[in-house]
């Protein structure tokens, strides 16, 4: 009797303690919004938290959950780890544990899930290996994502969670493209440099190219079709063009023997850096890579090209007033501006696909730190703080992440951050060496 | 008088004999009057060591494959630059003046120039200014009557340092034009 009491008691002041962490803890996170439900403006000054639960998994049909369910659970959980917005809160640390009985939203107590501040959650319904998976929104209940995906085996378990957290993150933020949009990078091997390409989750790695040599700066087109890269050969430079199709690469070479820091217009045709006059210039190419008109052009080093979406504005990296600046072309009219005047060294420009934010790296008491310059404000904002150097930044597909190289953990490997310099997340890419981030922004959905 | 005349004529006749005498093919050997003519027969001697008559002394290819080999290596010699500059130092100037001497002395060299940078900058960027180096060189040498044919050039950025520090030291060691020979 007295134990029982004593348990009852040990009970009242554990919940009234979880009440009290649950409260304090939630205090400087947003919830929802009453009304309108939950969003998240990620294109804001900067967004705040939302605690989100994901709900064990549960049988459908009474048989025992597949092994599928676990990994597919791992999976998102992954996925959502990249979303700088998301705090999962973990089903436990609810009053009364875990609210559910079933995956429906009327198998669901909302009251401790209000109580601890939660704003979403997410259930997985399982029956043999097809999947229902489904996203609330605990304040008005409202269902934000519902989708099936059948027959799930092994293999597939990952896919179906980036097209899940896909959704998720389009019912949030209006835009997709995040899990299913492909990273290209430069990985160190012993025969030199290679591409690579890899999700931005870590996962699915593969190597583009086998050159051999050394291979740098790739850049996927606007179909996500075909990369391009500079190769250094023993005698000169050449253009590499990688075919996601058939896994096949073509080389170009040029006269000047020089080829630096290519990208992709919106039509197809290239910008890149020649020599051809005896000084590197950023030259057009057309499909056939035949040398079209002069980009960018001084008495000095003109490189690294980068385009919005729709090709109408030129980010590039000039040293005709002495030192490396960031400048913009406006395709349209041909007018040129100086986008930077602090610093010494500013390079590797990447502008948003939206054409409103440059991306770039500058160089500061010996290292190199990501900065974004809004084009429309001329605010610019130190995103990264290293240690190390922080280089090469790239814009992903909605114009929110931004993934870069550092070589904070003592070897360069590639981060993801956002526009408004939410802690750093590594993309996993095993013992590789892996540097120069572009993002295929196929997959942009407005 | 007339005596004097006769016996300067006898001496610049006889003078101008013994000069078209040894203009001659054949040579006759003049012996002072009353010495003595001293036969020197050099003989043969087994010295232990002696290297059989063939290689006795580099034949002329031989000598030339020498001089070349050593004009090929000379030529490898590395030019060094200050940071972010491309400037070519006085005694860049005297090494490369050097290469165009030796280029134009053996006419089948061909040689590819290559660029290189320090770690300190970034990727795109160093790979130009490791194009202006290289491209410095090349001038340099073409100025000097080097035909541009034989000479191409290739920029490795900040790749294959030569001192892998981080260091002010390394750093200079990387900012370089190296150079390589072809036959």
């Amino acid at each position: 009797m007295k134990q029982t009491k004593q348990n009852y008691m040990r009970g009242c002041c554990l919940a009234v303690l979880m009440l009290l962490v649950n409260f304090y803890a939630a205090l400087p996170m947003a919830h929802a919004q009453a009304g309108t439900g939950v969003s998240v403006d990620i294109f804001g000054p900067g967004q705040s938290k939302l605690n989100l639960v994901i709900l064990p998994p549960r049988s459908l049909d009474g048989n025992p959950l597949p092994e599928l369910a676990a990994d597919f659970e791992q999976a998102v959980r992954q996925d959502l780890s990249f979303l700088p917005f998301i705090e999962l809160v973990d089903v436990g640390s609810l009053l009364g544990g875990d609210p559910s009985t079933g995956v429906k939203i009327e198998e669901i107590d909302l009251k401790p899930l209000r109580l601890a501040k939660v704003d979403m959650i997410i259930t997985m319904g399982w029956q043999d290996n097809d999947l229902q998976g489904r996203a609330y929104d605990t304040l008005s209940g409202r269902r934000l994502v519902g989708k099936a995906y059948p027959g799930l085996d092994k293999p597939k378990a990952p896919l179906a969670a980036d097209a899940f957290c896909g959704a998720f993150m389009r019912a949030l933020t209006g835009r997709s493209g995040f899990f299913n949009s492909d990273l290209a990078f430069v990985g160190k091997v012993s025969t030199g440099r290679e591409i690579f390409t890899v999700s931005p989750q870590g996962r699915d790695m593969k190597q583009a190219t086998r050159q051999g040599g050394i291979n740098l700066s790739p850049e996927w087109d606007n179909e996500g079709r075909r990369i391009v890269f500079t190769h250094v050969g023993e005698k000169s430079h050449s253009l590499g063009i990688w075919d996601k199709n058939t896994g096949k690469t073509r080389m170009r070479s040029f006269p000047g023997y020089t080829v630096i820091g290519p990208d992709f217009l919106p039509d197809g045709d290239m910008a890149v850096t020649l020599s051809i006059k005896g000084r590197p210039d950023i030259y057009r190419l057309n499909r056939a890579f035949q040398v079209q008109e002069t980009l960018a052009s001084s008495r000095s080093i003109d490189v690294s090209p980068s385009f919005d979406h729709n090709g109408v504005r030129m980010a590039f990296v000039s040293d005709r007033r002495g030192n490396p600046h960031i400048f913009l072309k406006e395709m349209l009219t041909g007018e040129v501006r100086r986008v930077t005047y602090d610093g010494k060294y500013n390079t590797s420009p990447c502008l948003s696909p939206d054409g409103r934010y440059v991306a770039f790296s500058r160089q500061m008491n010996g290292n190199h730190r990501i900065f974004v310059h809004d084009l429309m404000t001329g605010q610019e904002r130190q995103i990264t703080f290293g240690p190390g150097n922080d280089e090469e930044p790239a814009f992903g597909p909605d114009g929110y992440f931004i993934a870069f190289s550092s070589s904070r953990s003592g070897k360069y490997q590639i981060y993801l951050t956002t526009r408004h310099a939410d802690e750093p997340k590594l993309v996993p890419t095993g013992n590789l060496e892996a540097t120069a981030p572009s993002w295929d922004t196929s997959r942009i959905r407005y | 008088m007339t005596a004097k005349r006769m016996l300067i004529m006898v001496l610049v006749l006889s003078v101008t004999a013994a000069l078209l005498a040894g203009c001659g093919k054949k040579r006759t050997e003049t012996m002072p009057p009353g010495a003595t003519k001293v036969e020197v027969v050099e003989e043969p001697v087994d010295w232990g060591e002696q290297q059989p008559a063939q290689q006795q002394g580099p034949t002329e290819e031989e000598l030339l494959a020498q001089r070349k080999a050593k004009a090929v290596q000379d030529l490898t010699e590395i030019i060094f630059f200050a940071f972010d500059s491309n400037e070519l130092t006085p005694e860049s100037r005297d090494i490369l003046q050097s290469k165009a001497d030796v280029l134009k002395q053996f006419r089948d060299l061909t040689m590819v120039i290559e660029g290189y940078c320090d770690e300190r900058g970034t990727v795109e960027y160093n790979l130009a200014l490791g194009e202006r180096r290289a491209r410095a060189a090349y001038d340099y040498l073409v100025i000097l009557g080097v035909s541009p044919d034989r000479l191409s050039i290739v920029s490795f950025g900040e790749e294959n340092p030569l001192d892998p520090g981080s260091n002010e030291q390394a750093w200079a060691k990387n900012r370089r034009d190296q150079f390589r020979v072809f036959q």
